[in-house]
């Protein structure tokens, strides 16, 4: 990226690295987000699943709560059933498929993500719950992926080749090291 | 009498036909509670005699457990007494003479029908177990019955067929409730001196806010003697009462949290407080699981949420309840996510980070809530909450009401069969027509409909 100047939508991406790196100093899975109403951010958020011992705490559900909570963002009594309807998400990693489903009840505007999550990736990566998937009500999404993808893939090597003590079973990581060659898409 | 074909004992007891019923005892005159009403004395079959032939014959319908597994057949008019749930006759044992003594429990009106209770036939045996109860509770409401009289039970109440059970399960003994084991809650009373309050202070209640709906299995009124006392409710201070009745300051009384479902039950919460006798009735959602999510759904519907609600019981294995309860809160958090699976999963996490000694030791995998955990549900979940479930790594998902166009456990999608997952989880859909699905609808509220 040096020497490019960022679009705007590499700066929110940027900032939503930010959170990933926190979240990885924090030692959890290193995923972090933004989401931004008329260009400005409106939360920041991370990943939490250790930290709250629920793996449902993802960086996304962390900031919809903070929005939900926040009267300004979301005004109380207000009929919207969509109460994110005009704002962006970026994310470093894909939504998982419970996110990517909670971003279309929320009536999300757009997503931007970096790498895919082919484990369960919600936005194409395992199946399409953003748009693909029919749904009676909810209106589907756009979600565009590979914003600072190798960014974020890097980090997320970062993480797992720690010599993890939170993984569920700790394995000896000794031997592993980081690989920075990136394949493309 | 002798003209109407009735026989009539020295206690002026009556033995004719009863409607329905076919013979019964009745009354000749009015008899004073606490008299006398028959001395039976009793044939006694040994155990292997009984085994052997009694229990292929009618006497098996009119046996009594004595000790050392004798089984007694009441000579007189011990035979003849037909079960009442409310009985107005009581009867000991007295093992010295072989006999059993009938008591009338109340003053008893010329021509009732005088009727004992068939309790448990456990009660009986040893006959010495009698002497826990004190006579007043015997006398109260009839307890110290004790046949192995089985034919009054109603129908209704027999067991549905294995066959007709929407699954197969190992059933367990029922759960009998001891006198240590009565779950209790702590309500307000005060006692009413004078008889002549207790009318006014009736009146009063009707139209005070004192708020007993937590206590409407329990009865309003103890009397003990010349003193009334009244059950209040079960607010945090003592409430306020009238000026104008004499009253004694209130104070805190132990009371059953619960009706009773069965008569032993019944005779340990009466000693506490008079309790409502509630047994269970055939089509009512009992406490499997299934049930207990239903009805927690439908008691927050009352409250204006809608109707879901996702229950996680305690493991079977488990000595200590961790069962956890949780209800869609869509409405009152004005929060679209909040479904119940999601609300229950958080209070899951919430109480094992509660539990935990060193709350910065978070690893990886602790987080895993649901690890061989059931969770049952009203409705299908969606793609959002099943996916939560497989996060937290649940063992099996049961739901009631499939949501064809929303749901993530086969509706829409079917998440734990799609390639990559890294869990899979069972999936059972409660047969149709063994729960009254009635008031579990979901509409469009708001626009939120999935689940």
């Amino acid at each position: 990226m040096a020497g490019l100047i960022m679009n705007h939508h590499e700066e929110f991406m940027a900032e939503a690295m930010a959170m990933a790196e926190e979240a990885l100093a924090a030692g959890e899975v290193p995923v972090g987000c933004v989401f931004v109403r008329d260009r400005n951010i409106i939360a920041r958020a991370r990943n939490r699943t250790n930290q709250l011992r629920n793996a449902t705490r993802h960086a996304e559900l962390e900031a919809i709560d903070e929005i939900l909570a926040d009267p300004v963002l979301t005004p109380p009594g207000s009929s919207n059933a969509y109460p994110l309807s005009d704002t962006t998400l970026y994310v470093t990693v894909e939504p998982c498929i419970m996110c990517a489903s909670a971003l279309r009840q929320m009536g999300i505007k757009e997503v931007f993500y970096g790498c895919a999550n082919d484990r369960f990736g919600g936005c194409e990566g395992v199946i399409g719950v953003n748009e693909a998937v029919q749904h009676p009500s909810h209106p589907p999404y756009k979600a565009t992926g590979g914003m600072l993808r190798e960014a974020a893939i890097l980090i997320l090597r970062r993480f797992y080749v720690t010599e993890n003590t939170n993984a569920p079973v700790p394995k000896s990581k000794a031997n592993r090291v980081l690989k920075t060659e990136i394949s493309p898409p | 009498m002798a003209s109407s074909g009735n026989l009539q004992n020295p206690a002026q007891c009556l033995v004719k036909n009863s409607p329905g019923k076919g013979r019964g005892v009745f009354a000749a005159t009015s008899i004073p509670r606490h008299s006398i009403v028959e001395i039976s004395p009793v044939l006694l079959f040994t155990k292997e005699e009984y085994e052997q032939h009694g229990k292929y014959t009618i006497l098996d319908s009119y046996t009594f457990k004595w000790k050392n597994g004798s089984m007694a057949l009441a000579l007189g008019l011990g035979s003849l007494f037909n079960h009442s749930d409310s009985p107005n006759v009581s009867y000991t044992i007295d093992a010295c003479t072989d006999s059993i003594r009938y008591i009338a429990a109340r003053n008893i009106e010329p021509d009732e029908e005088l009727c004992i209770y068939y309790g448990h036939n456990l009660w009986f045996d040893p006959a010495g177990a009698k002497a826990a109860v004190p006579k007043d509770e015997l006398d109260a409401d009839g307890w110290g019955g004790l046949t192995n009289l089985q034919p009054e039970i109603p129908s209704d109440d027999a067991i549905v067929p294995e066959e007709d059970l929407p699954f197969e399960r190992f059933k367990p003994p029922p759960e009998e409730e001891t006198a240590e084991s009565i779950r209790t809650v702590q309500a307000w009373a005060v006692d009413v001196p004078d008889q002549r309050s207790i009318g006014p202070m009736l009146k009063w209640l009707k139209h005070s806010e004192v708020d007993a709906d937590e206590l409407g299995h329990l009865k309003r009124v103890r009397k003990q003697g010349e003193t009334s006392t009244f059950l209040l409710n079960v607010s945090p201070e003592a409430p306020a009462l009238p000026q104008d009745i004499q009253l004694s300051e209130p104070f805190l009384v132990k009371v059953p949290s619960s009706a009773a479902l069965t008569t032993t039950s019944l005779a340990f919460k009466n000693v506490l407080w008079p309790t409502t006798y509630a047994p269970r009735r055939k089509g009512e959602a009992d406490d499997w699981s299934m049930g207990k999510v239903v009805q927690e759904a439908l008691r927050r519907r009352q409250q204006g949420e809608l109707p879901v609600a996702a229950y996680v019981p305690t493991p079977y294995e488990a000595s200590d309840d961790s069962s956890f309860m949780a209800h869609d809160t869509r409405q009152s958090a004005a929060h679209p996510l909040r479904h119940a699976v999601m609300n229950v999963i958080r209070h899951i996490a919430d109480d094992r980070a509660r539990s935990e000694d060193e709350p910065q030791t978070a690893r990886n995998g602790t987080n895993y809530l649901l690890t061989s955990r059931i969770l049952f549900t009203t409705h299908e979940p969606c793609i959002m909450c099943s996916m939560a479930l497989l996060h937290s790594r649940v063992k099996e998902v049961v739901y009631l009401i499939p949501m064809e166009k929303t749901g993530g456990c086969g509706g829409s999608i079917c998440l734990p069969t799609l390639p990559g997952v890294n869990h899979r989880f069972g999936i059972c859909r409660w047969k149709g027509g063994t729960i009254d699905e009635a008031g579990l609808q979901l509409g469009c509220v708001n626009g939120f409909i999935e689940l």
